[in-house]
């Protein structure tokens, strides 16, 4: 789709790997494949890929994967690892040795101590450390689930709460601080609790469903069927039913599950990934993928399924790959292997050779096989892990669909995604802004305190609503923040701002999601006469965003500047060369983004489209116009630049008349820019040029002004506009020789005699003797 | 150049006897035609009244044709505009060289016959500019026929139907004093807001290039009787727009029969103007006939001529598009012909196609060059524009409407003004109703100021036409009223202040402050 703008040098990174996958893994992985280990687990909590040896455990950070870093080593008692993970402050290693014993190790003071349930009646599931208030550690049993408080000092444990249930087994995800319980004879009934720093939520209690194949068959839900994601900030549990071919699609909302539709599988077993908010549906027996953006509820896949692709060394991909060792190569061909173990978010352990990977999109590749392109566009911008490479493409795509001369509908509605996308960030930037200051002022800690301040003032409006005080406030404080969008920032993460976009982005069905969102929420209902489609929903999952992802991660979240866009502009002035230096250059610094300002369209869209059609001006003007209009829509401001091209193109066919138009509505703002544009193109065209000159004069431009006046012969007109707004900067001499020009001796005295009244020292100089002399030749 | 007194009258031997009744004299002729004697009546292309006798029309056009020689003798360039004689005006418009438009005027027919020779000069200007534009040129009609037969029937019509919007009663009213703050000739336009007007803009680009045409289509948008947009020239736009105000505007839809568009006096009723109209025309048709060896009486020859001003001919059909029946049917159906029209700027005939949506009427122009199968290609066009833009053309015209601030939008409190703007043919006025709160004298003077403006931008013109003068005037009137009138780089201020105060100080404040508010400080230059 993108081959008629070859011409275009940038056009290149559409090309992609060459090979068909839009999801690949990147050799070399985290090699963790020491001898004398068993097994390796994942401490999600910490994010550490853990192997037991027999006397000390080796640590390997998933987040960075340096292979060449030696794992980190704890020295531990000798007897089997049933599981190990390390408290989240990592100042405590606790290891369960099995059904009925977990051993705790201070890695301080080096002491150790156990713990055991009571035998024979119940088996320990497994653990979790939590960073919820009240508790540090959650044990699930077969009997139930219990928290605890660790107490580093006496080392030993204090229980908290116990609540008892049968349970065949859970699942848990530190990303989403979610577990779920299973129990029944077919394991489908559900109990869900969100230890999160803002408390423990409970779930009201819920059943999956399962497709029934032969009469008398019950089949039962295995722990390997159901996942949790967490995508945009919002929890979600997909249950495979493996007799239906179906993947079941829960959202989780603060007092309620959903059931958001169903997926079909190709495959007995699937695994599931998210990559930068996309999930991922492996197809492990048919070994492909399938990819889907649910930012929008659509349940529809980005793209067709195609297989997981082994890429080889990064940068200069397809020579490295080519020199690439060999098991890279031979490897290629163990894609979905059994002992393959997908661990959330994205990584992929093959447990056989003990290599770890991390899985990514291949953005060209998604773009390339794409022909929705408001669609492509928004999917871009929504990625977070290479924003330079999304931002390269959008901006390629812009350039190429106009090139290609696409309806400007479409165009339209491309650069509406893109223009909303980038006021978005801004806002969300700002509010970022202001957030942090009110919290160090004021909240000096919890983004809860703070999100309910402002809320609470709208409780006391709201107030005769005699409800259930608690929803009330919950519901006017959420609403504040998605109508501000600025009290709930300073936590932010960038799930968040997803989370809150889908109020902002254009053309989402903001109530589609509420409204389904009541009927299951008992406590809305009752009221939910007045705001129903303020009920819950985006809001209620923005907060338990803000109260999930709290802790810990908060200081990945760089800040987005307001001033960006103009470091960007200026920073790189021209031509598509510059882009990838410029935008990577900008990276470190701040929140890296995909957004477009307004000035980055002009320099690598418009002002190079510019060139390329430069016998089409009337389609690009069309497109111009779209682009203010959706700038205009968004309060933002354009450079002069492109209303100078504007005003270019138009007169280039002749409009003049919508010239006029433009400047007199304003839609072309006035600058000293535009007015020397229009000067310039009123050489042909009387009214263009005073429109030029009535900008001037609008800007206070009076030494231009002055000067323009007498460049046409308004001598008079000039000196009076000079006297009137206190114009000293021109030479008298230009006043006198336009005067002497006329040969009107009366003219000229008339000047003469103003520089001398008014121009104090005037009758001193050469130039006043001068023309004395001219006058009395003249008379 | 004027003529004054009334030694011209009675030596050129004009007699009260010979103007018809009605006081109002309109003449076309082509002073190179009917060089030899007894061939004058060949010159004449138009006559009104026509009943009015041969010997009274050449005697009409002995006078002017005799003043025109001899003031070219002073003033190549420009020769007679007017003559004020004690009973009588005739005013001169030279249309294109050599063929000139009269119009005699008796002041004793008339209350209040105090006017503007320049006013009653924009009549003239004004019907042939729009005969221009739906006929092509004078010269070119008379070329293609040199009898001058087919140039006479279509003045004929189009001079009668022009007329029927100053008939009121069973008089032909001119613009007097009372609309010393109008202008003929001048769009009026909509202030809209910067989101507005880009969105407009954006409906003006998608109209402008449909797909698969590599023509750029112009197009005019009106909400109401005010213009939104254009892409023609001024003088196109002035006079497409002239059109669409009299005949095409939603308002000139419903009221066609009853309302003249520019007259304060909307009293008359449909029934006695159209009797009056066909009075007229059976009344000119027969003695139309019989100027040329025809009998009296015979109905003209060519009675398909399209006649674009002939009232209520335009409805509006159920795609929104108006349909008229004026230009006649597509051969062989009863489809009616798509109108035609010429543009002054570019030389190129193009189709009329007209949509309207409540009050916003979108006015579209189609090369005829650019559409090989004629009427098919309109549909064509026209189909794309209802699924391209309707959506737009709603929500424009929503949101026009809820920011309409009705008649007296553009009211200034204190203030009864008039805003020109020469050089795009734009003016701005205080709304009619208000106006008429001026009391007699008031208008008197500002009609008197306007005159001695004309007068002196005719000669700055004439000194040097490149450059133009700044000029001001502030005059108390014998009512104590402030009469004011400023000219700076093109645009010109009138205004008269009745309830100001006695220095001249406040008057020029006044108008500073207006200016500064209204105009971006457009009269605040020294």
């Amino acid at each position: 789709m993108f081959g008629s703008s070859s011409r275009d040098p940038s056009s290149a990174v559409l090309c992609g790997s060459g090979a068909l996958s839009h999801v690949y893994i990147q050799h070399p992985p985290l090699r963790c494949n020491i001898p004398e280990t068993h097994g390796l687990f994942y401490d999600d909590g910490n994010k550490l890929l853990l192997s037991p040896t027999s006397d000390q455990v080796l640590s390997w950070k998933t987040a960075q994967c340096d292979q060449y870093d030696p794992p980190n080593s704890d020295s531990i008692s000798e007897g089997p690892v049933l599981s190990i993970r390390y408290s989240l402050d990592k100042k405590v290693i606790c290891i369960q040795r099995s059904n009925q014993e977990i051993q705790f190790k201070n890695k301080e003071t080096g002491k150790s101590f156990s713990w055991r349930c009571k035998s024979g009646s119940e088996s320990i599931l497994g653990f979790f450390w939590t960073d919820c208030p009240s508790c540090d550690i959650i044990f699930i049993k077969t009997s139930g689930i219990e928290s605890l408080l660790y107490d580093a000092e006496l080392n030993t444990l204090r229980l908290v709460e116990a609540k008892r249930f049968n349970v065949s087994w859970y699942v848990y995800t530190h990303e989403s601080r979610m577990v779920l319980l299973a129990s029944g004879m077919q394991c489908t009934t559900f109990y869900g609790f969100q230890f999160s720093s803002g408390g423990i939520i409970r779930l009201p209690k819920f059943e999956m469903t399962m497709v029934r194949t032969e009469a008398n068959q019950k089949p039962v839900l295995a722990v390997e069927d159901v996942h949790i994601a967490t995508i945009y900030g919002r929890i979600y549990c997909l249950q495979h039913d493996r007799a239906g071919m179906i993947l079941n699609l829960y959202r989780f909302y603060r007092d309620a599950v959903v059931h958001q539709g169903t997926l079909p599988t190709y495959s007995n077993r699937i695994a599931v990934s998210v990559v930068d908010n996309v999930l991922l549906v492996h197809q492990v027996d048919s070994k492909v993928v399938i990819i889907y953006d649910l930012f929008l509820d659509s349940l529809a896949p980005v793209s067709a399924p195609l297989p997981l692709l082994l890429r080889g060394a990064s940068v200069n991909g397809k020579q490295a790959a080519q020199v690439g060792d060999n098991i890279a190569m031979s490897y290629g061909a163990m894609i979905y292997a059994d002992k393959w173990s997908f661990l959330v978010p994205d990584l992929i352990c093959d447990l056989d050779h003990g290599l770890l990977w991390k899985i990514y999109l291949d953005l060209e590749a998604i773009a390339a096989s794409s022909s929705d392109i408001p669609y492509l566009l928004e999917f871009l911008q929504r990625r977070k892990s290479d924003t330079s490479k999304s931002k390269l493409l959008c901006l390629a795509i812009m350039r190429s669909i106009i090139l290609e001369r696409r309806p400007v509908s479409i165009i339209s509605s491309a650069i509406d995604v893109l223009v909303a996308a980038y006021s978005h960030v801004v806002k969300a930037g700002s509010a970022l802004h202001g957030g942090d200051r009110r919290a160090s002022e004021t909240f000096p800690d919890s983004s809860t305190q703070q999100t309910e301040n402002p809320g609470s003032l709208f409780v006391d409006s709201v107030g005769g609503t005699k409800n259930n005080k608690n929803f009330v406030k919950q519901e006017s404080s959420s609403r504040a923040e998605s109508k501000s969008q600025q009290p709930a920032c300073t936590n932010v993460k960038n799930e968040h701002f997803n989370d809150a976009a889908v109020s902002a982005a254009p053309g989402v069905p903001a109530g589609s999601v509420s409204s389904s969102d009541a009927d299951t929420d008992l406590e809305s209902r009752n009221h939910s006469t007045q705001h129903p489609e303020m009920s819950l929903s985006g809001d209620s999952s923005a907060k338990e965003t803000r109260t999930l992802m709290q802790p810990g991660r908060g200081a990945e979240t760089p800040v987005v500047k307001g001033e960006e866009s103009s470091i960007h502009a200026e920073a790189f002035e021209n031509r598509i060369s510059s882009i990838e230096s410029g935008i990577s250059s900008n990276q470190g610094a701040q929140l890296s983004t995909a957004a477009i300002s307004p000035d980055e369209m002009y320099n690598f869209v418009f002002a190079i489209v510019e060139d390329e059609m430069g016998g089409d001006p009337a389609y690009l003007v069309a497109i111009i116009v779209e682009f203010l209009r959706s700038v205009f829509k968004e309060k933002m401001k354009v450079h002069p630049k492109l209303y100078v091209m504007t005003i270019q193109l138009l007169v280039r066919s002749n409009r003049y008349a919508e010239v006029g138009l433009l400047v007199i509505n304003k839609v072309l703002e006035p600058s000293k820019e535009v007015a020397l544009q229009l000067l310039d193109s009123g050489r042909q065209n009387l009214q263009l040029r005073k429109l030029g000159m009535d900008m001037l004069r609008q800007l206070s431009l009076h030494h231009d002004y002055v000067n323009l006046l007498l460049q046409y012969g308004y001598y008079l007109e000039a000196l009076r506009y000079a006297r009137r707004n206190k114009v000293i900067t021109v030479s008298p001499s230009l006043f006198l020789e336009a005067a002497l020009a006329t040969n009107d001796s009366q003219q000229l005295a008339a000047v003469v005699r103003f520089f001398s009244d008014f121009t104090p020292g005037f009758k001193s100089t050469a130039e006043h003797s001068r023309f004395l002399g001219i006058l009395t030749e003249m008379s | 150049m004027y003529f004054l007194g009334d030694y011209t009258e009675r030596s050129m031997g004009l007699s009260s006897a010979n103007i018809a009744n009605e006081g109002i004299q309109f003449c076309i002729f082509d002073s190179r035609r009917g060089q030899h004697e007894g061939q004058e009546l060949d010159k004449i292309l138009f006559f009104y009244p026509s009943e009015c006798p041969y010997s009274s029309q050449l005697s009409v056009i002995g006078l002017c044709e005799g003043i025109i020689t001899f003031t070219r003798i002073f003033s190549p360039e420009a020769a007679c505009e007017v003559i004020e004689a004690e009973r009588h005006s005739h005013v001169f418009y030279e249309a294109e060289p050599d063929i000139w438009m009269i119009m005699v005027v008796e002041k004793s027919k008339y209350a209040e016959s105090v006017w503007r020779s320049e006013a009653l000069r924009g009549v003239l200007k004004e019907i042939h500019s729009l005969f221009v534009m739906f006929h092509g040129s004078l010269k070119t009609l008379i070329d293609k026929q040199p009898s001058g037969e087919f140039a006479r029937t279509h003045l004929y019509y189009f001079f009668t139907d022009y007329l029927t919007d100053f008939t009121i009663g069973k008089k032909i009213q001119l613009p007097s004093f009372r609309e010393c703050l109008k202008e003929r000739g001048t769009v009026q336009m909509l202030t809209i807001s910067r989101d507005m007007a880009i969105e407009i803009q954006s409906l003006v680009t998608v109209l402008g290039s449909p797909s698969g045409a590599n023509t750029i289509y112009n197009s005019l948008i009106l909400f109401q009787d005010l213009l939104v947009s254009t892409t023609l020239s001024p003088d196109d736009t002035a006079n497409l727009f002239a059109y669409c105000v009299m005949r095409l505007s939603p308002h000139a839809l419903s009221s066609s029969l009853s309302v003249n568009s520019w007259s304060y006096i909307r009293k008359s009723k449909s029934a006695s103007n159209v009797s009056t109209v066909s009075a007229v025309c059976a009344a000119l048709d027969g003695s139309h006939g019989t100027s040329h060896d025809a009998s009296p009486g015979e109905q003209p020859r060519t009675v398909n001529v399209p006649r674009p001003l002939q009232r209520d001919k335009w409805s509006k059909g159920g795609d929104g598009f108006l349909v008229t029946d004026v230009w006649g049917v597509e051969v062989g159906t009863s489809l009616p012909r798509t109108p035609t029209l010429w543009l002054q700027q570019t030389h190129e005939r193009t189709y009329l196609c007209v949509y309207q949506y409540k009050n916003l009427t979108i006015v579209l122009l189609i090369p005829v060059s650019s559409l090989i199968n004629g009427e098919q290609g309109i549909a064509l066009v026209k189909n794309q524009l209802l699924e391209n833009v309707s959506q737009k053309i709603v929500n424009i015209e929503e949101k026009l409407s809820r920011g309409w601030g009705g008649e007296n939008a553009y009211h200034v409190s204190g203030y009864r003004y008039l805003l020109l703007d020469g050089d795009r043919n734009i003016s701005r006025a205080s709304p009619p109703a208000k106006v008429t709160t001026l009391s007699k004298d008031s208008l008197l003077a500002l009609n008197k100021l306007r005159e001695e403006v004309d007068l002196e931008k005719k000669r700055t013109m004439l000194d040097n036409p490149e450059h133009e003068k700044d000029f001001e005037a502030c005059i108390r009137a014998k009512n104590n009223a402030w009469v004011i009138a400023k000219i700076s780089r093109g645009r010109e201020l009138y205004m008269a202040l009745e309830k100001a105060s006695e220095t001249l100080m406040f008057a020029s404040d006044a108008v500073e402050k207006f200016s500064n508010r209204y105009c971006e400080g457009a009269f605040s230059l020294d």
